[in-house]
Order: C-alpha cells, then structure tokens, then sequence
C-alpha cells in the first residue's frame, strides 16, 4: 500500500495512522449496510438480492466520474494513479477461487472482519481460514510463481484496450450498470425469499 | 416520479458529461508559469562556486557534475570528474538515467548559466528531482576560485577568510599536485529509476 496521504511529506506511523481510521470508517458502513450478513453475498449468487452488485458499481461509477471530472479540472494526475497491474491466467484462476469462497463461506475478505467484529463465529471461521490459506499460498508460491506470472498485460485500462476515449468508456459503463441494476431488481422479485432473520 | 428514474437520469446525465469532457492531461510534476517564476526566484536549486569547490575538495561521492556544453568544449575544459551531456542529448535514451535519478545530486554547468538553465527547466518539468545548476557558470568558477580577485587591505575579515579559502582552493584545482594515483576507475552508469512510483493499493 502506497501512501495515504502522498500531498506531504508525513511519516509513515502518521499515514498508517490514517489508514487505521479510514479502515475503522469502512468497517462502520459495511456492517451499518447489513453486509456482514452472509445472506447479502450469497443472495448475489441466487440472485434474491443484488445490493451487492449495486454498491461495488456504485462505488466504480462514483470513482470513474470523480477521476474524470478532478483530472479535467487539473487536480489529479492520472498517471500516477494506481492501476492494478494485470495477470490474465491469475486473474482468471483467483477470480474463480474468490467467486468460490463467496458462495461457499458468504463473506468478502473485508465484510467477513466486520461480521468477526460483531462476533459471528462463521466468520471468525472464515478468517482464521483466509489467513490458512495465506500461509500454504505462501509456503508454495516458487511452485506456482510461473503460472502466477503469466500473461502479464500490465497496467491497462479498458478504454485502452477498446481504443476509445475514457469518458466514452464511462458513459458505456454506467449505462450498462443501470441496465443491470433495473435487470436485477427484475431479479430480485422473481428469486424473492422469504424473510427468516426472525427465525434465527 | 420514482426515485430511481431519477438517479438513473442523473447518473446517465453525468456520464454523458463525463463524455464530451474534452480531453484533458493533468500533471502533478510540471510546474505552471508562476510556479518556475518563483523556483526561479528563490535559486534553490543554485549551486555556488565556493560549495562547488568544497564538494569536490572533500571529494564528495554523492555528486554528479553535468558538462551540458557540446563536446569540443568538454575536451578542451572540464571540471575534475564531469561527465559531458550536451543539451540537445539531454534526453536521448542513454542519458535518462543520468538525469532522472534518485541517487545524486546532478549539477549542470556551461560557461555561463544559460544552458545549464536551460537544461535545468527542461528536467525540472519532466518531473526529474536532484537537479541542480552551477551558479555563474565556468566563467564564475575562473573568476572566483582559480583566480580570485586579492581584496582590498581595507576589507573586512570574512572577505580575507573566503579569498584564503579561494587561494587555497586555487592551488589545489590548478597548482602541481602529487602525482594522482592511477585512475582506472570508470564512471558506473546509474541504475535506470522505474517510472514515476505509482501508488500501490490493491482491494479488499
């Protein structure tokens, strides 16, 4: 992780500082948007709830337009804006894995921390499990590292790939979400589950 | 009307903003006009010829002297372990690393400021750090450290020290030295900077 706060010159305790309460922050909104219940990630996959879907393109379309519209008014640089660099075959195979571990122990990395907080033993279960799994991926990582490497695409973005301008690639983004998000409220009625918090 | 017509509205409305945006680049190391006036002003990043010869004096491992004078003039003159980069090679490929590094204090220098200034703005607003320009130039460097002007009896103590210090530094530029063991060492290329760090992150 890079600098939080890369403006000034603050020490490194000072932007870890920062990092621990923008963490605490995101702790907060993710449990206050009922996303430690492993019902919402696993209603993504049935397909009876999709605020999933709904809050990780909200949060893209919200970043996308805020980097445009800061870029345009010359307050961001976007070359020295992070883009994740791209492994094709480990992007596939952890993506996969990942979507896996979705269904299977209905957390994310992040919201399985914040059901451990408010003391779900599942998810305590499921993080003492990511952390098992960081230890044998660790442990054979010269095994896998060929595989790892391959396909090495760096960092790229899609409007780059398309050959079209970002802000095209923006408008195409949201328009596609907006028809997913009305598609899957379609969704959502038609998958509809009954209610069981008050049996648990 | 419902309310998520109106978002999506909304959101469709600022994509098609976002759209016709012309296109625009924003960069965090180039300098505005007003911002190099003031760099500019303040000559921080001047070099004096008395540090200069200090630096050299206790042979300081940490500087990089940059010849940015075509190369007839280098052959003919150069201060002690200067490298030549004449400004128009200033940004050929082979000469990047030197540049653009983290690693040492680069000090430009021609016979007067004008190239070196010149090649200091141009790296200045690549975004290169640790450049630096050597103030007056050679005609400088001649006029106060290898001949210095004897200062009148009348003046005060400090000019008397600093001429001492000149004289000095005079004899051991230009007087007979014992003689320099052989030098088979060779300027080491710098090791090439990756491209301006990006911030790492990663997600959940």
């Amino acid at each position: 992780m890079g600098p939080i706060v890369p403006l000034f010159n603050i020490s490194n305790e000072i932007n870890l500082l920062m990092a621990f309460i923008i963490g605490l922050g995101f702790g907060f909104v993710l449990e206050q948007a009922g996303f430690s219940s492993s019902r919402k990630l696993a209603g993504m996959f049935y397909g009876y709830d999709i605020t999933v879907l709904k809050v990780f393109f909200t949060a893209a379309i919200t970043g996308m337009l805020g980097l445009i519209f800061l870029n345009f008014m010359g307050l961001i640089d976007l070359d020295i804006v992070y883009i994740n660099e791209y492994y094709v075959t480990s992007s596939i195979i952890g993506g996969v894995i990942m979507g896996a571990g979705f269904i299977i122990g209905g957390f994310c990395p992040g919201t399985s921390f914040t059901a451990a907080a408010i003391g779900k033993i599942d998810a305590m279960w499921f993080v003492f499990g990511s952390i098992v799994g960081i230890f044998i991926f660790g442990e054979v990582y010269p095994l896998l590292e060929t595989m790892y490497m391959s396909n090495y695409e760096g960092s790229v973005k899609i409007s780059t790939i398309l050959g079209i301008r970002d802000g095209y690639f923006a408008l195409l983004l949201i328009v596609v979400a907006s028809l997913m998000f009305w598609i899957g409220e379609i969704a959502e009625k038609k998958f509809k589950r009954e209610d069981i918090i008050d049996e648990i | 009307m419902n309310t998520r017509i109106i978002f999506t509205i909304i959101v469709i409305s600022l994509g098609s903003i976002a759209a016709i945006l012309p296109k625009t680049k924003t960069s965090s190391t180039q300098l505005t006009a007003d911002e190099l006036l003031m760099e500019m002003k303040l000559q921080t990043y001047v070099v004096s010829t008395d540090e200069l010869a200090d630096l050299l004096i206790s042979n300081d491992p940490a500087i990089m002297l940059i010849d940015v004078r075509d190369s007839v003039a280098y052959q003919q003159y150069h201060l002690p372990g200067a490298i030549n980069i004449p400004l128009k090679d200033l940004l050929h490929p082979d000469w990047i690393p030197y540049v653009d590094q983290i690693s040492k204090k680069n000090i430009f220098y021609s016979n007067g400021t004008t190239l070196s200034n010149e090649a200091w703005i141009v790296t200045k607003q690549l975004g290169f750090r640790n450049n630096y320009v050597l103030g007056g130039g050679l005609n400088e460097w001649f006029s106060s450290i290898i001949s210095p002007e004897r200062p009148a009896s009348t003046d005060p103590n400090e000019i008397w020290a600093l001429y001492e210090t000149r004289k000095a530094a005079s004899m051991y530029f230009s007087g007979s030295k014992p003689a320099a063991r052989e030098d088979n060492s060779t300027i080491l290329p710098p090791i090439p900077r990756k491209k301006k760090t990006r911030v790492q992150g990663g997600c959940s």
